[in-house]
């Protein structure tokens, strides 16, 4: 049993905004990326999951359970950070994450003392007694990582943890999310436009564009070697690839590097060659991996020297 | 569940802890989200600011019954106390009107203005759980605000009394007015109010709306009799929603209130099925703006 499963799940809102489009997925436990550009879906899949939203067509399961059917049942077991604000100002954290743990159905008793537990563990301490009104955003996110978590949840969905933190702050809540999902074994959905940050943390990727699933792998498939090297030097990269190209390699400039194709060993011998041979100052040869913007990149290709 | 320990036995990190307890799931959300609600319109757990509108009202119904118990035991004589149980929860409408114009809106404003609401919708609980919870902790909060006086008025009847314990036998028979007559206050007028309060997430919108619907209509409807004539007159009343529910209390009782006759000339089932309306109307809005609000 999938943890996540979507058949031709849809979503439209009006007439002819598509928000998904007969999404199909399987998801198994782990720290899972769900990217996509603004508007993408992230959010929409997210409501769905939760029951939040409704779908206008196809199905979710979620732990094996109809999300339109048993809400409440399978919301016992998820925690979920929305993206926006929402936190009460006149109440103090110690309180609201209480309130929350016990509206997942925890005991009074149980919801005091997880309450101190993950407040210790997203690092609130002295000011959790203190309104959250007079918090700083990076305290407010921590609240809502505790409010997520005050019921040890099974899955644990995160709308843009990172949302308005600063970059001292992202990295403290990337840390977090990162040992949530390994150390406490929560598995983990992290929906982000950020790819930078999705990939730190994530284990397994979901791309989604335009409410279609654009690819689902583990994360290293998405950075693997592309078989390409790339060649930068100071200055002169034209004459380096002309020099190259008629040399027999497929060679490109790009900037200041010039990409070669590289199937096998051979090409190595050859651009020291002719580095050498043009008295270039080299700065750097390394193989190019794919990076997770390529899968959002469909214009430019770099102009191929002939 | 293990505790990491040093070879010395010292704890040094507890590290997370999983939770294997009980899951009470959606009954018992509910059951917090009533009571958390219940408290919030007395403004317990809240600032001392919280505070003030509600024991102040709760204090202003009580005064004027607690003030003729004294008066009634401290001077046997005693002639007929200006107020009953029939006429007290009707005269204190302003009271009541401005309990709810404040404190609906405290239970339900909040959740939308800072998107709380998105957070309890997530959580183990329905849309209408939410909603019915709030208009059960609001008609609660407002049947304590009515029950105590008439509980005063009680009191005070018996202890003044030479004979207590005939005295309590005298008031049996009352005991279904002194907790039906707030019950029928309480129900209708936390529906209508949770209604109003809930179409806004701004507290002072929902505020003046709720004043508006209460007090505005009930001062429009008494011009507006004392101008017209003849059978449509007898009508014009139930646009004061206070005016339905003291209908529906008579109807409780068996019996006119003699203090509001020339108010409430129609047949008393009339008075208790707008009664009835306006409860059943305050709840259906109210679920149906959360079924539809997107959190």
């Amino acid at each position: 049993m999938p943890l996540i499963e979507t058949r031709a799940l849809t979503k439209r809102y009006g007439e002819h905004v598509v928000a998904l489009n007969e999404l199909n997925l399987e998801v198994e436990p782990g720290i899972i990326g769900l990217v996509g550009a603004n508007g993408a879906g992230k959010s929409t899949l997210l409501k769905i999951l939760l029951g939040l939203l409704d779908p206008t067509s196809g199905s979710a399961e979620v732990m094996g359970k109809d999300v339109t059917r048993s809400g409440p049942e399978i919301r016992q077991f998820v925690g979920y950070l929305p993206e926006h604000d929402a936190l009460p100002p006149d109440v103090s954290a110690t309180e609201f994450v209480t309130h929350m743990g016990r509206m997942s159905g925890l005991p009074r008793s149980a919801a005091r003392e997880r309450t101190a537990e993950v407040l210790r563990h997203v690092g609130l301490y002295e000011e959790r007694y203190r309104p959250i009104g007079g918090y700083s955003t990076g305290m407010k996110q921590r609240v809502k990582l505790a409010q997520a978590l005050v019921h040890d949840p099974k899955l644990l969905l995160l709308d843009e943890p990172t949302n308005g933190l600063d970059p001292a702050g992202r990295d403290e809540m990337l840390d977090l999310v990162k040992r949530t999902g390994t150390e406490f074994g929560i598995a983990t959905v992290v929906a982000s436009h950020l790819l930078g940050e999705i990939e730190r943390v994530c284990t397994f990727l979901l791309a989604i564009d335009a409410g279609k699933l654009l690819r689902a792998a583990p994360l290293a498939s998405f950075t693997m070697h592309t078989g390409t090297l790339g060649v930068e030097v100071e200055d002169r990269a034209d004459e380096l690839a002309a020099r190259l190209t008629a040399d027999g390699l497929t060679a490109a400039v790009q900037g200041r590097v010039v990409l070669v194709d590289c199937p096998d060993e051979k090409p190595y011998d050859v651009v020291r060659d002719a580095v050498d041979d043009l008295g270039l100052a080299l700065v750097r040869v390394e193989q190019r991996r794919h990076r997770l913007e390529d899968l959002f990149r469909t214009d430019e290709q770099p102009a191929v020297v002939a | 569940m293990t505790t990491r320990e040093s070879a010395s036995g010292a704890i040094y990190d507890l590290g997370y802890q999983g939770y294997d307890g009980p899951r009470l799931g959606r009954s018992a959300a509910i059951t917090t989200l009533f009571w958390d609600s219940l408290r919030a319109s007395f403004g317990l757990g809240r600032s001392g600011r919280a505070k003030i509108i509600p024991w102040g009202l709760t204090a202003f119904m009580l005064i004027p019954a607690a003030v003729a118990a004294a008066i009634a035991a401290l001077v046997p004589v005693g002639g007929a106390s200006p107020f009953s149980y029939d006429n007290y929860l009707f005269g204190s409408a302003p009271l009541l009107s401005l309990f709810v114009a404040a404190q609906a809106p405290e239970l339900v404003s909040k959740d939308q203005r800072h998107r709380v609401l998105a957070l309890y919708f997530s959580h183990a609980l329905l849309r209408s759980d939410y909603a019915l919870a709030k208009v059960g902790a609001l008609a609660a909060a407002l049947f304590i605000v009515c029950v105590l006086p008439m509980l005063v008025l009680f009191l005070g009847a018996v202890l003044a009394a030479a004979d207590v314990a005939a005295a309590v036998g005298d008031q049996l028979g009352n005991i279904p007015q002194i907790l039906g007559a707030p019950l029928i206050y309480a129900v209708p007028l936390a529906a209508l109010g949770l209604a109003i309060a809930a179409w806004t997430p701004r507290r002072a919108y929902a505020t003046g709306a709720i004043i508006a619907v209460f007090i505005v209509t009930a001062a429009v409807a008494g011009i507006v009799e004392q101008a017209s004539q003849g059978t449509l007159g007898q009508w014009i009343p139930l646009a004061n929603p206070f005016v339905a529910l003291d209908g529906a209390r008579d109807l409780l009782v068996g019996a006119r209130n003699v203090d509001a006759v020339g108010t409430r000339s129609l047949p008393l089932w009339i008075y208790g099925a707008e009664t009835l309306a306006i409860a059943l109307a305050g709840t259906g809005a109210t679920l149906w703006r959360y079924w539809r609000l997107d959190p």
